[in-house]
Order: C-alpha cells, then structure tokens, then sequence
C-alpha cells in the first residue's frame, strides 16, 4: 500500500490508527515489553521504535497478517490449548515473536524459547505456559 | 457432571489470540481528541505562575485545562477513606505539585503528538520546596509538611492490642527483634491505564469508556465531582490488559470530562509508560519493626509490629495498605497475643494503593522472614518451627485475634506437600554437596494465607465510623426471546477469564454447555447490574461474584420450570433441565426447549401462568456471610475468606556477579474448590512471577529530593522468561464452607509469599557469609557488597 505520512509517525501509531490494524499493542513506547512486535521483511522488530517512513518498501507482517480468514493458526491454537495468556495484551507480540523462533529453528529447546521469548514482557503468566504453547505448537509441526 | 471445575479452555482466548481484544485505545469514537498532560518535573513545588495562552493558541490543539480552572468546574475527588482533617484534592493540582509526575495541567488536540507539542509552549513558574521523602522523618515531625493546613505528615497513627501481649513477653524465653524494610514496586499492567469522556449537551450527560477496575466506587466519585446524577452518567469498560489493582485513577477521567465538556468532542487520554510508572500506583513501602516472643520450643506466644507506611501522595485510601497488614498479620499461626502501632505517612512520592496483594507481601515478608531467623536461632528446621505453630485443620472454622475467620484449611498439609514435591530432603542434601564444592546454594520456605474479599466496614477501624461494609456483587442472567442465554456480572474481568468461568456456572444451572452461555464482555453501568462494592479487586469473584451469577441462574430457572409445569401441566418437581430443554422426568417426549419456553414468556405471554411476569431475566446480589462490622475490641474481618499455600525454592548466588539463579520453585496452594483449573494455575505461575519480581528486580527509587531514578523498564526491571523458572504447581482442596462453591481467591496468590520464599533462599544460600537479608529487592550490587566485606 501507499501512503503519505508525517516523518515522525511511528510504524505502531501507523497500523493502529491510520490502517485501524489494532492486533499490534503499544505498552512501553520505548522498545523494551514488545507488546508492539512485528515482523519486517520476516524479522521481529519493535513497532514502537521504527517510523512509519523506515519501512518503505518493507514487508511488514502483523498479528492479523498471520491469523487466518478462518479459525486459527496451530500456534495460536496452542496459546489458546495452553492457556498461554490472561490479559491478551502481550499475546500478538508474543505470538509474533514465536513465529519468527519457530521459523528459524523448528524444533528448539526449552531454553531456547526462554531465551527468544524473553525479548517480550508478559506481567500476567509468569511465562509458564507462553513456553508451553510454543513448545507445543514446534512439537505438532515435528 | 459438571461444568464448575473442569479445565475448559477459555472463550476469550480465541479472540485474543487473534488480535482481536477491543481494549481501551482501540476506541475511537468519531472527531475524538487526544490528551497530553503537563506533570511536575518537581517533587514538591509551589506553582508561582502558570500561563497556557501559547499552547491554546497551537493549532490543532481545542483546549488547555489548568489546575484552578478545574477547581473552578469540579468538585474535590472524594477518598476511599476519609483523612483526618477533610484535603481539597482536584483532578490537577492547583497551587503545589507534591510528587514528579503530578499533573498539573491538560491539552487536548487532534492528535497526540500535538498536544504532547503544545505542553512544551505552557510557561510554569516553579517554587521549589524541600521534598518529604522519609517516611520515618514524617513521624518525628521533621519533614516538610505536604498539606500545611494538616499540620503533620501522618494521616494516620494508632496502636491496635489483641490479647496479653506485655504477659506474653514477659512469659517469653526470648524474644526476636528485627527491621525490615520494603521498596515500593508495583505490577505494572502491560496496558497503561487509560479513559475517554464524551459529553452530551443536550442531556447534560456523560459517556466513559475506560479501563478502570473499580466502576462501581468510580460512578460514586465521578457523579460528586461533576455534580451530575449517577443517572446521566455511563461507564463502560472494555477488555482490560491487566490490573493488578493498580488500574484506578478518577482524575483522569475528569480531566477529559471537563475536557469534553469544552470541547463538545469525545477526548481520550492513555497513559504512556513514564506516566504510568511515575504516577499512576505504587504498592507502598515502608519498615516495619516486629519483635516475636517464644518459647524454646518455637511456640509463638506473642507479636508485636511497629509499622510506618509510605504512602506518597495518597489521598484516595490511606491506611488501606495497615488495614489489610493487620488483617494477616499472624499469617497461619497461631499467636495469641498482637499488638500492631501504626502510622500511615505522606511523603512527595506517586500516590501508594493496590497493588497485587496490598500490604500483604510486606507483613508475609516480615514474618516469615523472622520465622526463617528464628529457625536460625533455635537450630530447628524452619519447616518444623512452621508446623509447631500452625493453626490446624481441626480448629477450622477459626477466629484470628484480629477479627477475621480462616474458614478451612490444612496448612501443614500444603506444607508437606509443598516438601515432598520439591524434594525437601533430597535438595537438602543437594544444597551440602554443592556447598562442599563452593557452590552457594539456598532453599527458601514461606507460606501464607491468602484472604478473598474486602469488607468495607473495617475502614471504621481508621475514620472511626462506618460509610461502607460488607462485600458484594452483582449478576444477571436472561434469556433472549429467540432462547438463547446471556449473562453479566458487575466486575470487569482483567485478564481471569470471567467469560469462560460465568458461563460454566451458568451452564450448569440451566442444563446447557457453556459455549451456549453468551457473557458481555467487560462492564456497561447501563446494561450490567451493579453495586458501589463492584468492581475486579480484592479476590473477590469467588466468594461474592459467584453468588450473585448462581442467584440470577437460578430465579431463571425457576421461572423455566413454573412456565413449563403450566404448559405440560404437570409438577414443577417432576421436570428437570438439561440440554437445552425442560422435560418431564423420564418422559423425554413431555418436554419444552428453551426456545419454546422464551416464545412463551416474552410473545405468548397468555400462555404463562397466572400472575406470572412476562419475561426471562434475573438479577440478583450475593453478600459474603463472613462480613462483620467491628466489635467493642475492635476486632473486625478486613478481609473474608482464607486460602493458603506454600512455596519451597532452590536459587544459587553467583560469586562473580552476586546475580540470583532460581534452580527449582514450587508452588502448593490451597483455594478450596477450583472453578477452572486452568486458569487457576495462571494466576498461581502470574502472581509467583510477581514475588520473584519484587523480590529480586524491582524498586522504585526516589533520591533525597524525591526524584524518581527508575521512571522506565531500562532501570524498573520487570522478570523476563529467564528470570521466572518453569514454577511447578502442586494443588489441596478444602473447600471453604461460606461460598457458594467452595471456591476461595487465588488472583493474589504468590505475590503474598512468593517475596518471603526468595529472600529466605538467598539468605540461606548466603549463610556461610553471615547475612541477613533485611530489604528487598536483593540486587547484584547488594549481594556482591556482602560478599566482598
């Protein structure tokens, strides 16, 4: 798509507000929860960080560009099978992120997914069962 | 079989997943402006000066609100709990700003951004004032007074004796003397707090839509200050990224009031993350003095706590954080004799108030940290001094010194189950061999009670007269006229799943799966039933909420069965309900669905039977049975209904970084009948997080001018993945005889404990160094001080 913005608008304030793309939550606005996960050009990247100008010619993928037109996708559906979220707030960026681990490596080790998953802030699950899900979802793919 | 108890997976999470939550700032009503406030870069400042005009005059921008022109429109935000003096408190401060963040003024324009350029054109002129930043020196009378007209820091100062406290020390064959001291953290919802208001000038009306948790007691302030009826005002709340208690600030709401009001255009205001660490809700800190008298043989016979409190600038519930520390102040224990003198002080810091567990972790760090020395001392095990002052399964239900009831329970049961999952002996064993090869490991125990429910009426204790009592909540559940079911419960959830819960009670008591209960979503003042108590706090679903969803069902029900025994004339007692409709008892053919029986209670209503009302909705309000108001001694429940749990760890030090390694945490709590598993097991891994949060990461630190230093996640460190172990999760269930499943609170969970377990793992990691762990949080720096002196 093309689109004539401010310089000083960020991606995040770009997909929720002029694309009305609400699945990217903003809860730090300064890099560190990563509740505003995306990917760009198939890497995880804080939307909160980047201008919405940076991305010209990126791909940028959302929570929405990875949910189905129906249902849900395996990873999701593992979040959901293992309780891997209360509030939801964190989720899309979690979600993102474990995408982005699961497609660089298919079958990673519990510490691996701590270690990945730790780029992301979650203050309601402890993690617990975030790990479980992405376990899950790389053990249904093997 | 039934739907209360099993692990259904949630409702909720199939939107949520997907992106799909419609939380505050997804709202976007049409021409809406956006808020930026202008906050006191000065923890105490008189306000000499104040003009605006370049920044109304910022296109773009609709409108400037100051402190005196909000004084000038609203009325002072009325408190939770009282002051002793009545404080004029507005939505922006008016002549002084008393904590770095306080807003003192507000801009609303098309978009953020300008009105965060517009706040850059307001000219202040400051008169720095010394800052209160000692909590302590408030007592003394030697800090600088926040509220001249107050004449003294402390809000609150009382001494409080259960029991023959002097004889039990006097009786003691010793006595435990210690200082603790906690820093203020908090718990940080992922999703800052936030509102709109809108305002309808043909009605003189007002719409909200806002995330916070307390709707009931925020209609109260919000009709006072606006000086409008409750009536012509509707409050919505939409899914909540998370609460913690922490997701309450009235005047935020009425600045975009009064901003809308101006403007004639809906206004939204959300925090960003420096507003929201700064300013919104700090757990409070404080020190606490405890002294323990016992026996030889580890019997406590007496406990005397010396408390001060910092609470900030909160003048909303002041008190609250002793209130809820007396109410647990024994713990599990048995302890005949307390006495608890208080002082509840301000200082120029972020207003203090709920946070996860208020007051709770700080008097469970206390005293299981002095039960953890007194083991020390005595040379027992600090498992074995626990069991020998338990309160015991047998003298369930049990009355505290205090006032409140432990209503069942088995806490040396959860504790032995806590040590045989963790491998007590087997770690102990571990711990020698590791030790003998240098390495410094530590295995930390604590349990603790965990109270559900907020009776209102303890508040006398502090005002000295009763405003509020009790604890309630709300519910209604109807069936449409096309039969399908809807529900609706006056608390909005924040993350515990209340769809999924409410709709397998409801279920249950209509013979229908769950997925066939439609739950709203959040709270709506004019369609949700409600109270002043409703609202997400204080643990309260289970032993109030849950009521009032079983009441509603059940008036339902009833009136299903009295229309069907009309209409296939037979008894009311030989129908039953199940799968979508009601049938005469082993006569399947006799049998009307629910559809079938809607037609008839909203169109055909010449087919109902006589005298009854057309229709198929009910309301009803449950009130816990254990809410008391205070007696002659004083003694009053400040909370209801008791689950328990132990949390056993295994942590190694570092020498070289003094950084903290939790090896092995486990959790085994009690909160009598689970209403779904999976989301209890949530809350236990989400609250334990928390514990190991303030116990090893978190603080926010003020310096000697009352800055605040730690004002973002880079320097207000948060756990991550690789901090939080994978807790393990053991599970009791003793039903509690005074809620209507049995069920108990779980949302506070190890957040109580969870504080208490570290500290004692570090200390006892670190014994062979003779420390004493006194503070949280134990950083790096403190450890690697301990070990290089």
């Amino acid at each position: 798509m093309q689109r004539e913005i401010e310089p000083r608008r960020s991606l995040s304030d770009f997909l929720r507000e002029d694309l009305g793309l609400t699945g990217t939550h903003v809860g730090c606005e300064h890099g560190v929860c990563g509740a505003c996960t995306v990917l760009v050009d198939g890497w995880s990247a804080r939307a909160c960080l980047l201008l919405a100008v940076q991305c010209e010619g990126a791909a940028v993928t959302t929570i929405e560009g990875l949910t189905p037109a129906e249902g849900l996708s395996p990873l999701q559906e593992a979040f959901r099978a293992c309780h891997g979220l209360q509030c939801g707030f964190c989720t899309p960026g979690m979600i993102v992120l474990a995408h982005e681990l699961l497609a660089l490596n298919p079958a990673p080790t519990t510490e691996q997914i701590r270690e990945a998953l730790a780029a992301n802030l979650c203050m309601c699950t402890g993690y617990v069962t975030i790990v479980r899900a992405v376990a899950r979802a790389a053990a249904a793919r093997a | 079989m039934t739907w209360v108890g099993r692990a259904v997976p949630l409702k909720e999470d199939a939107r949520l997943v997907a992106g799909r939550g419609r939380f505050l700032d997804d709202l976007v009503p049409g021409r809406m402006l956006h808020v930026a406030m202008l906050r006191s870069p000065h923890a105490h400042a008189r306000i000499v000066s104040l003009d605006a005009s370049a920044a109304a005059a910022l296109p773009g921008v609709a409108a400037v609100l100051t402190g005196r022109e909000a004084a000038t429109r609203s009325r002072p935000i009325r408190p939770l709990i009282p002051t002793p003096v009545p404080i004029d408190d507005w939505c922006l401060a008016v002549d002084r700003a008393r904590f770095v963040g306080e807003p003192v003024a507000a801009v609303a324009a098309v978009d953020r951004a300008t009105a965060e350029d517009a706040l850059e054109l307001i000219r202040v002129e400051w008169e720095p004032l010394d800052a209160a930043v000692d909590a302590e020196a408030g007592v003394r009378g030697e800090a600088p007074l926040l509220y001249p007209a107050l004449g003294t820091n402390v809000l609150w100062h009382d001494t409080l004796t259960y029991g023959d406290v002097d004889g039990a020390f006097a009786r003691a064959d010793g006595v435990l003397e210690e200082r603790f001291e906690l820093s203020r953290y908090a718990s940080t919802p992922l999703e800052t707090f936030g509102c709109i208001a809108a305002w309808d000038a043909g009605t003189d009306a007002y719409a909200f839509w806002t995330n916070d948790q307390r709707p009931g007691l925020t209609m109260a302030i919000l009709a006072e200050s606006l000086g409008v009826p409750q009536a012509r005002i509707r409050l919505a709340c939409p899914d909540i990224g998370g609460g913690f208690g922490n997701k309450r600030r009235p005047a935020y709401l009425l600045v975009c009031a009064l901003l809308a009001r101006r403007t004639g255009r809906a206004v939204k205001f959300v925090e960003d993350r420096r507003e929201n660490l700064s300013a919104l809700m700090q757990a409070a800190g404080g020190v606490m003095d405890l002294s323990l008298a016992y026996r030889r043989d580890g019997t406590l016979l007496g406990l005397s706590i010396r408390d001060v409190t910092d609470e900030g600038k909160n003048l909303i519930s002041p008190a609250q954080h002793n209130l809820i520390k007396l109410g647990n102040i024994a713990n599990g224990y048995r302890i005949p004799a307390i006495r608890y003198a208080a002082w509840s002080v301000l200082t120029n810091k972020c207003p203090s108030g709920a946070n996860r567990g208020i007051g709770k972790p700080f008097m469970c760090f206390a005293i299981e940290r002095a039960l953890a020395l007194l083991a020390r001392r005595l040379a027992l095990d600090p498992a074995e001094l626990r069991r020998r002052n338990y309160v015991s399964a047998g003298e369930m239900p049990y009355a505290t010194p205090t006032g409140a009831t432990y209503d069942s329970g088995d806490y040396h049961a959860t504790l032995q189950a806590a040590l045989e999952r963790f491998d007590y002996d087997g770690r102990r064993h571990e711990q020698a061999r590791g030790r003998a090869a240098g390495r410094l490991l530590g295995i930390g125990i604590a349990t603790s009670v965990e109270p559900a429910g907020t009776n209102l009426a303890s508040y006398e204790i502090i005002t000295g007269r009763r405003a509020a009592s009790g604890s309630a909540e709300a519910a209604m559940v109807r069936i449409e006229p096309d039969g399908q079911v809807r529900a609706a419960v006056g608390d909005p959830p924040s993350g515990q799943g209340y769809e999924t819960v409410v709709s397998q009670i409801v279920a249950d008591e209509l013979g229908l799966a769950p997925d066939q209960v439609e739950v709203a979503r959040g709270f709506d003042s004019s369609t949700t039933p409600w109270l002043y108590l409703s609202g997400n706090y204080s643990n309260k679903f289970s032993v109030t909420d849950t009521g009032a969803i079983v009441g509603a069902a059940r008036r339902v029900r009833d009136k299903l069965l009295r229309i069907a025994a009309h209409r296939l004339e037979a008894d009311a007692a030989d129908l039953e309900l199940r799968d979508g409709a009601v049938a005469v008892r082993g006569m399947p053919a006799r049998a009307l669905t629910l559809k079938e029986l809607a037609r008839t209670a909203y169109a055909d209503v010449l087919g109902l039977p006589p005298g009854e009302e057309p229709g198929l909705e009910a309301r009803h309000a449950h009130q816990n049975p254990l809410a008391r108001p205070m007696d002659a001694a004083r003694r009053v429940p400040s909370q209801l209904v008791f689950a328990n749990a132990a949390h056993c760890c295994l942590v190694e030090v570092d020498r070289g970084t003094g950084g903290v390694t939790i090896l092995a945490y486990v959790v085994v709590h009690d909160c009598g009948r689970e209403l779904n598993p999976l989301i209890v097991e949530g809350m236990v891994h989400g609250s334990t997080a928390h514990g190991i949060g303030a116990a090893l990461l978190e603080a926010f630190r003020y310096d000697e001018r009352g800055q605040l230093l730690t004002s973002t996640f880079m320097d207000y460190l948060k756990p991550t993945a690789l901090d939080v172990p994978d807790i393990e999760v053991g599970r009791l269930e003793h039903p509690s005889p005074f809620t209507p499943f049995g069920a108990k609170g779980v949302g506070e969970g190890g957040a109580i404990p969870g504080p208490a377990a570290v500290a004692n793992a570090v200390e006892d990691a670190l014994a062979p160094y003779g420390v004493t762990v006194r503070a949280l949080p134990i950083t790096p720096e403190q450890i690697w001080r301990w070990l290089t002196t």
